[in-house]
């Protein structure tokens, strides 16, 4: 690597990182938090490793160890790729300090590339504890010789390159067509969502052609499919390869190919880079705008309607934060078409459950999509400089944070509501049994939108050097996220299996309870901030 | 040879919209240049097309010789560029900032040493360097940005409203650094709306309006003996 190179990544990483500021702040609630961020990202790829290796065990106790290191080479890289691929924009592209870099003699190639392997950097935590944990769980099983550790660690490093390459070349040919249109941000996420949508779909049509539906074949047919999965995505089968065999084509193989690719990739995306830049960062007024009646709104609807601007001003708000709404719409829409059964069948992995049992989670799976991201959790943050705006104003805090609340229900509510009505429509529920799920899938997303108030206003951060450090990794989204996502998979399993003995309604009737007391409680934390 | 030579150079957005069209212009060695217009005359998009932070749709822009479009790592060597709001990276110190910049141009531990040590203390920030650029003010920010600028001795300096920001003390100093870079045969071009500053700072100036220049030349040749105010009132409204 060059020295430019090094040396502006090192700055990248330095000009991120938690070590400066607990270092150099003055601030000594700046520096706890700091530390407090750091001891909880340890402590998530710690969960992290518990789980890969409670996973490895599951497949040792089955006879399945064998194909471990294919499961982990597939893991990974799929991390890798939609990790990249929902942020390689947001960094690679239009970001804050780029006039700043381009004005220093570097060439666009190196601050491409500078810019995807902070990325790289950044993301390679999670992907090491990922390896690393089946790299123990096939250690405890398998007892595979001594020279497969250092080899597996080794090609750790290079495992999520071509897949993280792929996303940010992929995200780079939606800004190219994109950056030809005068809505730019809007065709650019239209294509990123296309491609998300054509992502999922395809991963379910897949999982559909191959899954018979026979659960005690469940596992092994998880298994058949990674193997499969590594005939098509041949990295897959160069790491499992090198592993297992101590093939040392295989790992050359991958380095080689890594190392090819990134330098074809950041050749491609460089000489493209002022060009897609020039064409993102600059508008010209259109200097058309003529006055018409203007209307009056209340604060709490003027700060709500700010956001919604906000978010079409940017793609990685965009995206990230309608997300869940769009799957939710799609769902919905698809339920109406496609039998009931098989829709649950497609998303259950082929689970032995009648139509009827899973009426009571269908607006527990309306909100795992519809709830993934409350755009409360990263909205105040997302204020950063210009917050001094509405702390100038005269409006209280709480009318801020009912503003961004109101924004959070406007985008929530329709879209559950909608997939709710349609796929109990679809699945042939009582109208009863409707209503209550309508009512539920309301109080979820109060409860949604309140807590990830709670999130995102306890952990506000308004020094970001990019919008993905609050959108994507902030503690606020991450301490919403993950726990939200977690929980509602085990009030799903929970729901399922109490529905079996008890009145079903009776139950989503206390969920709709326990959300709306949940939402109450975390609405007045909010009022108290 | 000019240290910058803007040829018929013209930016195009969104296919009609002329941000910039057909703008000529020659800064020489030893120029105080100033570039005046209103707002979304077109100035910055000017300014970041000659320090090669945008692409342009037609003309050409030679620094010392060089062009932008296709030896842009040899112009951006010699070219020193401070935006109107700097973006640093707030999470370093200014020292850190400073030496990242200074390791960019391959400076010397000793020459940055030197004129990290000058530059910081006539703007009275060098004791501030250890801090967080973001426990900054805006003042200091752009302080930080023009040593940044001034570590590599640039042959030509572009600065867009460099004076916004700056207390009276620091906004005298950088016009005495502009001096001292001219008398060694570098050239400044920037752009403000203070046209009092331009005035006395400025041996040249061009006037830019709606994406056209309307008038250029040494500031005797704009002037005649009137205030620049008054000139580019009436240049403005005539054209």
């Amino acid at each position: 690597m060059s020295r430019k190179r090094v040396l502006l990544l090192r700055t990248l990483l330095l000009s991120t990182s938690r070590i400066n500021k607990m270092k150099y702040s003055t601030d000594q609630r700046a520096k706890n938090k700091a530390i407090a961020g750091f001891v909880g990202v340890c402590i998530l790829y710690l969960m992290l490793m518990v789980y890969g290796i409670a996973a490895c065990v599951g497949y040792g106790v089955l006879g399945l160890i064998d194909c471990v290191p294919v499961l982990c080479a597939a893991t990974v890289s799929v991390l890798a790729f939609l990790f990249t691929f929902f942020k390689s924009n947001g960094y690679l592209f239009a970001f804050k300090e780029y006039d700043m870099l381009m004005s220093l003699p570097f060439e666009t190639k190196t601050i491409a590339a500078d810019k995807f392997l902070y990325m790289y950097v950044a993301s390679l935590p999670w992907y090491v504890s990922i390896s690393l944990a089946m790299m123990i769980g096939y250690g405890i099983f398998a007892k595979p010789h001594l020279l497969v550790y250092p080899v597996w660690i080794l090609l750790t490093f290079v495992l999520p390159v071509i897949p993280m390459l792929a996303a940010a070349f992929i995200g780079f040919l939606i800004v190219k067509v994109s950056a030809g249109f005068r809505l730019k941000n809007i065709i650019q996420m239209v294509l990123t969502f296309a491609f998300v949508i054509l992502c999922f779909s395809s991963q379910y049509i897949i999982d559909a052609l191959i899954r018979s539906g026979d659960t005690g074949q469940v596992l092994q047919q998880a298994s058949d499919s990674i193997e499969h999965a590594g005939r098509i995505y041949l990295p897959i089968a160069w790491f499992s390869g090198a592993v297992r065999e101590f093939a040392v084509w295989d790992m050359l193989l991958l380095l080689l190919v890594s190392v090819v690719l990134f330098e074809l990739v950041f050749g491609i995306v460089g000489r493209y880079y002022r060009e897609l830049n020039s064409a993102l960062k600059s508008h010209a007024a259109s200097k058309t705008y003529r006055m018409t009646v203007q209307k009056k709104h209340s604060v709490v609807t003027a700060i709500a309607y700010k956001e919604w601007k906000r978010m079409l001003g940017s793609q990685v708000y965009m995206i990230n934060g309608s997300m869940g709404e769009i799957l939710v719409l799609l769902l919905g829409i698809v339920s109406l078409f496609v039998n009931f059964d098989k829709l649950m069948q497609v998303m259950l992995k082929g689970a032995p459950v009648s139509a009827e049992i899973l009426f009571p989670a269908i607006p527990l799976i309306v909100y795992f999509l519809v709830g993934m991201v409350a755009t409360t959790a990263c909205s105040p943050s997302l204020e950063g400089k210009n917050y001094w705006i509405l702390q100038s104003l005269p409006i209280k805090k709480k009318q801020i944070y009912q503003g961004k609340m109101l924004f959070n229900l406007c985008l929530t509510v329709p879209a559950g509501v909608f997939s709710t009505i349609c796929l109990s429509f679809s699945a042939g529920v009582p109208l009863v049994n409707g209503i209550i799920y309508v009512a539920e899938i309301l109080a979820l997303c109060c409860f949604s939108t309140a807590w990830g108030c709670v999130c995102g206003v306890k952990y506000m951060r308004l020094d970001w050097e990019n919008e993905i450090e609050v959108v994507k990794q902030g503690a606020a989204v991450t301490l919403y996220l993950l726990p939200n996502m977690f929980v509602t998979m085990g009030v799903v399993v929970l729901v399922v299996v109490l529905g079996l003995h008890m009145n079903a309604n009776l139950l989503s009737l206390a969920v709709t309870g326990l959300a709306l007391v949940l939402a109450l409680l975390s609405y007045r934390r909010v009022m108290r901030f | 040879m000019a240290v910058l030579e803007i040829k018929n150079y013209s930016k195009i957005y969104g296919g009609n919209k002329k941000a910039a069209d057909n703008v000529s212009l020659v800064v020489e060695p030893g120029d105080i240049y100033g570039f005046i217009g209103h707002n979304g005359a077109g100035k910055s998009t000017t300014i970041r097309a000659i320090v090669g932070v945008l692409d342009f749709t037609d003309g050409e822009i030679l620094i010392d010789g060089k062009s932008v479009k296709t030896d842009a790592l040899a112009c951006k060597r010699i070219t020193a560029y401070i935006p109107d709001n700097p973006d640093l990276y707030e999470n370093l110190t200014g020292i850190q900032y400073l030496n990242f910049v200074a390791d960019v141009f391959d400076i010397s531990a000793a020459e940055r040493e030197e004129r990290i040590k000058k530059y910081g203390d006539m703007f009275e920030i060098t004791e501030a360097l250890g801090d967080l650029i973001s426990s900054y003010s805006h003042g200091m920010k752009q302080k930080v940005a023009i040593i940044s600028a001034l570590i590599h001795e640039p042959k030509l300096m572009v600065m867009d409203e460099p004076f916004v920001g700056l207390d009276p003390k620091a906004a005298f100093i950088l016009k005495e650094i502009m001096h001292e870079m001219c008398r060694k045969g570098a050239a400044v071009f920037f752009s403000t709306h203070v046209l009092e500053v331009a005035e006395k700072l400025c041996n040249k100036a061009a006037i830019i309006k709606k994406g056209q220049l309307i008038a250029s030349g040494t500031m005797e040749e704009l002037t005649h003996g009137q205030s620049l105010e008054s000139v580019f009132m009436e240049v403005v409204n005539e054209s």
